[in-house]
């Protein structure tokens, strides 16, 4: 037997079962980052590095999980429109604009300790480091949020 | 990049060494900040009788002391919000967890606002609360086993697991239990059952080891070795009524609802059960009668169910009762009128938190959208979606967002939107009714692989529930008749 619990007993429903749901990613900023809010072609002219600076001119960093992850493959189908082995091609051509990262604490701690980073993590991974980014205004919990899906 | 990788690993590495290598290292255990001693210690007392027992009933008798000699032991009352099996007290425990916080120290703070943020919808500042919590105290026992356990509530498993494994405990029998659940959730069973192992070998003498082996193994379709593992465990301990219902559901989805219907009244005759086991059971025993297609017989059970709830005043209860009823009635216009009374209970709102009135008023909502497309009725379907459409667009809260996306997915499924109906689709796999259209829709785009996979998921998904009787049995039969077609099945026959 699992544990009964808080969650489970407040919101009875006795049909509800689990399986793994539709991953939610949370694009993050450092702190000191004053844009709140990114259009998706922003986003996409960012992680191309088409877009190498900020609105005031600081560089911009990208922080990223190994293009093979599970994480990776929803930004490449969602944003990139690549594939895992054009990624990591394209990751070697812009070193230096573009780092992987082996974990999403390392994504934070990365983007949280230099100015300009921006990264993609999963939302549970989210700490107060870190600034979220909306997406055409909406938030990674919000209804029709970019970086959403399986 | 394999260079850069290992940059930034270092850079993690060198922060935690530093965190260790300081004069004033941060305490490792989670503080309980009580003015008495003897509640403290009652408390530790309950939740390892919780947690690694699996003595819910005595733990909930022992944290009720320990409150009532310390009012003010903020975690305390949240300890008991968690485990107790009563709403009302599970209501007035958190607003007393709430209420008493600034007593306690700020990581407990922190603890209970994650969880008040998370009752209240907050999902963004609950999530970075609980990390905040868990980075100061990622190897205490109730710290990792509360995260872990949000997490599975959020369907969030391979954090979940992450952290567990992070945590390096593994000497807590209870956290073993939830992280073979985890697995299970993935469907990795082979995990599942190794950690089951692990669970059987900690506590050789314990009937929860081999009951929750029991329902991993029924998950995965191995029922005759489920039913003699819940055996092993009723041997054990045969009070444990848990395995004795664990019997009857299996021989429910087995598919011998009398054999079933005999398991769970021995069940209720044997066993005094606290009430929401009781109801979740006796929900059980009216799917019973849903699976046999017999629904006056399923209306009684379920009417008899929802009367209890009524005069117990669990309107939240009651109400999902009417809208299980509405889900499986032959006539569109009884399902509405059960949706109505749904609504009716939910209005009176009694013994219920607003967020789980809230939970069950957007699957009632969802409910209407699914019976409007069975009767044709595109405006309701249309008016009634925008209702939930409001409903999910002011909150974050995940099964409200699950219910709009699973009835959008069906009502652009009823307007041939095959294309626009996958993403809301996907966010509701948890649900028969979903899988089962989202298999079709990607058969329809010409995504063979996903229809297969979303048709293997279907046909193995074993959980006792109203959804599962009303698609499973019946996609399977079909799966399993030569002279049965359709696009989801030559999908999933597809090499």
């Amino acid at each position: 037997m699992r544990k009964g619990h808080l969650l489970l007993l407040l919101v009875w429903m006795a049909g509800v079962s689990c399986i793994v749901q539709a991953k939610q990613l949370a694009v993050v900023a450092d702190p000191g980052n004053a844009t709140a809010n990114l259009s998706a072609s922003d986003l996409l002219k960012i992680f191309n590095a088409h877009t190498r600076n900020w609105p005031d001119g600081k560089p911009i960093t990208v922080v990223v999980r190994d293009p093979s992850s599970a994480d990776m493959q929803l930004v490449l189908r969602k944003v990139l429109n690549m594939t895992s082995e054009q990624a990591h091609a394209f990751i070697q051509e812009h070193r230096g604009a573009i780092v992987v990262a082996d974990s999403d604490d390392a994504v934070i701690h990365f983007v949280s300790s230099t100015r300009g980073a921006i990264g993609i993590i999963d939302l549970y991974s989210l700490t107060k480091d870190v600034n979220v980014m909306k997406i055409d205004g909406k938030l990674p919990v919000e209804q029709g949020y970019l970086l959403r899906g399986n | 990049m394999i260079g850069i990788v290992l940059l930034l690993a270092a850079l993690a590495a060198t922060a935690q060494q530093a965190d260790r290598q300081s004069p004033n290292p941060p305490p490792t255990a989670l503080p309980l900040t009580t003015k008495s001693p003897e509640a403290r210690h009652l408390v530790e007392q309950a939740m390892t009788l919780d947690l690694d027992q699996v003595e819910q009933a005595q733990a909930i008798e022992i944290l009720r002391k320990a409150v009532k000699i310390d009012p003010d032991f903020a975690m305390g009352h949240e300890f008991l919000t968690q485990i107790s099996l009563d709403p009302a007290e599970q209501v007035s425990e958190q607003q007393k967890a709430f209420a008493t916080r600034k007593n306690a120290s700020l990581a407990e703070q922190l603890l209970i606002e994650w969880y008040q943020d998370a009752m209240d919808h907050k999902l963004i500042s609950a999530i970075m609360k609980m990390n905040d919590v868990l980075s100061q105290y990622p190897h205490d026992k109730w710290v990792v086993w509360m995260t872990t356990w949000w997490l599975t509530t959020q369907t969030q498993y391979e954090r979940s697991i992450e952290i567990y494994e992070g945590s390096g405990i593994a000497d807590s029998p209870g956290l073993m239990n939830n992280m073979g659940y985890s697995y299970a959730y993935m469907r990795q069973f082979d995990k599942a059952f190794a950690q089951m192992g692990k669970y059987v070998a900690a506590l050789p003498n314990d009937a929860n080891p081999q009951d929750s082996y029991a329902e991993i193994l029924r998950m995965a379709g191995r029922f005759e070795q489920s039913i003699e593992h819940y055996r092993a465990a009723l041997a054990i301990n045969p009070d444990f009524y848990s395995s004795q219902f664990g019997i009857a559901d299996t021989y429910s989805l087995m598919g011998d609802q009398v054999h079933a219907r005999r398991e769970y009244e021995l069940g209720f005759q044997k066993f005094k059960l606290p009430e929401l086991h009781k109801i979740q059971w006796q929900t059980r025993e009216a799917i019973t009668y849903v699976r046999e297609g017999d629904y006056e017989g399923a209306n009684r059970a379920f009417d008899s169910i929802a009367d209890y709830a009524h005069c117990a005043s669990m309107s939240q209860v009651e109400a999902d009762t009417y809208r299980q009823m509405a889900m499986y009635q032959p006539d569109p216009k009884q399902a509405l009128s059960y949706l109505d009374k749904a609504d009716a209970a939910l209005g009176e709102g009694k013994n219920a938190m607003q967020a789980a009135i809230a939970d069950e008023s957007a699957q009632v909502l969802r409910a209407r959208v699914e019976i409007a497309i069975k009767m044709g009725n595109m405006r309701m379907m249309h008016s009634s979606l925008a209702k939930l459409t409001d409903m999910s667009q002011s909150t974050d809260d995940r099964l409200i967002s699950v219910a709009y996306h699973g009835a959008e997915g069906a009502a652009l499924f009823s307007e041939h939107k095959y294309k626009e109906a996958i993403s809301h689709l996907e966010e509701d796999t948890d649900n028969p009714l979903s899988l089962r259209l989202l298999a079709t829709v990607y058969q329809k785009v010409g995504n063979s692989s996903d229809a297969k996979r979303i048709t293997e998921t279907l046909t193995n998904f074993n959980d006792p529930t109203l959804e599962q009787a009303l698609v499973v049995p019946a996609f399977k039969k079909c799966y399993q008749d030569p002279s049965c077609s359709g696009d989801v099945k030559s999908a999933a026959l597809k090499k």
